[in-house]
Formats: C-alpha cells, sequence, structure tokens
C-alpha cells in the first residue's frame, strides 16, 4: 500500500472523532491528533481500534504509546503491515 | 505541581462506548479492569479512573516533558471512590475525585499537602501560557503558580496552587 493511500484510509478512520475541521482538511503528516485535529483522548483508543480492525493488524502497548499524530501512526501502520 | 480532568458523563455517553471490544484492554490493567466489571455502576468506575490517569498525565508530561499515550501504564491504586494514588515509573501521585450525577472530576497532585493549597478560579483571566502549558502571575507576590484548566462537555473547571 502507498503512503498516499495509506494516510487517505488514516484520514477516513480519524474523521468522526476530530474537532477541527480545519486541520482535518490541511492535514500532513505532521498534524497532531490531540493538539490539531482536537481527538478527545479517550476517543484515541477509538482511533487505535479502528486501525487494527481497518488493517487488520494488531497494535500493542508499546506501538500505541508514540502514536500521537500522523506520521507516527503511519509509522506503526507499516510497520505491522511489513511484519505480515 | 498540579492536574485536572473532567468527564461530562452524558458526553462521555455519545462520544465513547466503553463497552466496545478491546476498548478498556487499551486503557486499563486487568486489575482496574476487574475494578470495572465488578463494580455496582461500571459506567462511572470508567470515568472515575480515567479521569484520575488524565489529572494524573498531565503533571507527568508537564515534570518529564514526555508526550504519548500510554494510559495502561499510568496505574491507579483506588482507594475508594474519591481517593487514591496513581504511579508510573517510579512517580506516585495523589487523586481526589468528586461525583455527581453530571460528571466525574478529578484533581492530581505530586504532594499531598498541595490538597490543602488547591484553589478554584473562576475564569481564564490572567492565565498565560508557555509551551501550552498554563500559568498565573500572582501580582502582590510575583511568583509564577502552576494552572490546570480540563473542559469537557458543559463542565470547565480550573485550578491553581496558592502559594
Amino acid at each position: 500500500m502507498s503512503r498516499e493511500a495509506t494516510i487517505e484510509q488514516l484520514k477516513s478512520i480519524v474523521k468522526p472523532y476530530i474537532q477541527n475541521q480545519e486541520a482535518f482538511d490541511s492535514l500532513t503528516e505532521e498534524t497532531d491528533f490531540v493538539n490539531d485535529l482536537r481527538i478527545n483522548s479517550a476517543n484515541l483508543v477509538d482511533v487505535i481500534l479502528d486501525i487494527e480492525e481497518k488493517f487488520d493488524i494488531i497494535i500493542d502497548n508499546e506501538s500505541m504509546e508514540k502514536m500521537v499524530n500522523v506520521k507516527a501512526a503511519i509509522g506503526v501502520i507499516e510497520a505491522e503491515l511489513l511484519k505480515e | 505541581m498540579i492536574g485536572n480532568d473532567i468527564v461530562d458523563l452524558d458526553l462521555a455517553r455519545l462520544e465513547s462506548n466503553w463497552k466496545r471490544k478491546g476498548f478498556l484492554g487499551k486503557i486499563f490493567s486487568l486489575q482496574e479492569q476487574c475494578l470495572i466489571l465488578d463494580s455496582s455502576n461500571p459506567e462511572r468506575m470508567v470515568w472515575n479512573l480515567w479521569s484520575r490517569k488524565e489529572a494524573v498525565y498531565k503533571i507527568y508530561n508537564r515534570e518529564t516533558g514526555i508526550r504519548g499515550y500510554f494510559p495502561e501504564r499510568l496505574q491507579c491504586n483506588y482507594e475508594d471512590e474519591t481517593s487514591g494514588t496513581v504511579s508510573i515509573d517510579d512517580f506516585i501521585f495523589y487523586t481526589q475525585t468528586y461525583i455527581t450525577d453530571f460528571y466525574v472530576y478529578s484533581i492530581a497532585v505530586s504532594e499531598i499537602d498541595f490538597f490543602n493549597k488547591i484553589q478554584s478560579l473562576e475564569s481564564l483571566d490572567n492565565i498565560k501560557k508557555n509551551d501550552g502549558v498554563p500559568y498565573i502571575l500572582d501580582v502582590s507576590s510575583n511568583a509564577i503558580a502552576p494552572v490546570s484548566i480540563t473542559h469537557h462537555g458543559r463542565f470547565q473547571k480550573i485550578i491553581t496552587l496558592r502559594q
């Protein structure tokens, strides 16, 4: 899967939880889930669970720890997909 | 250092489904999950423990500069509905939790006697931010006091540490 496609899929996953449309519309790899997209921190769990379901991967707590922005999330997704 | 976190229970019901498969496991240790499932009000226990972890995370983040998403590593030692401690690495923090029908609200401190010095503020006036961390300047003593702000749904709480 190309990085662009992964980002597009990640965008569709976070969309229901964002509270800042402007930051979402101009999303880049540097976009922060909490500070920029204003995702409620309890909903970050939903983002992680949705990623697990949509990409059919398992994210352990160590990986989850780093997932504060788009870049880190993509990194974790790509690393997990490579394991398969 | 101080931290606080409030959960608007009506909004939490709309935003989160804590019964979702996998949800509790990402946030809570097995021991904490037992507390939740054995509770007479599991939903309230979810947000009680969650607000303690969030309040403590604010202190931990400010003291260590570490940012990340590790709710499960913030371990609650639940004494009763209103008090307990939360530990992570070699740190231990103290929490007090206030519960109404409408919200669950936790305050965390790094030293237990800080609870006597917590003062509520009614407005954001005079609160400044340094690197995203709020503080207030006490004009009489010219000292900087830490501030913690939490907002969820209908509720906002602002606290500071009286000098």
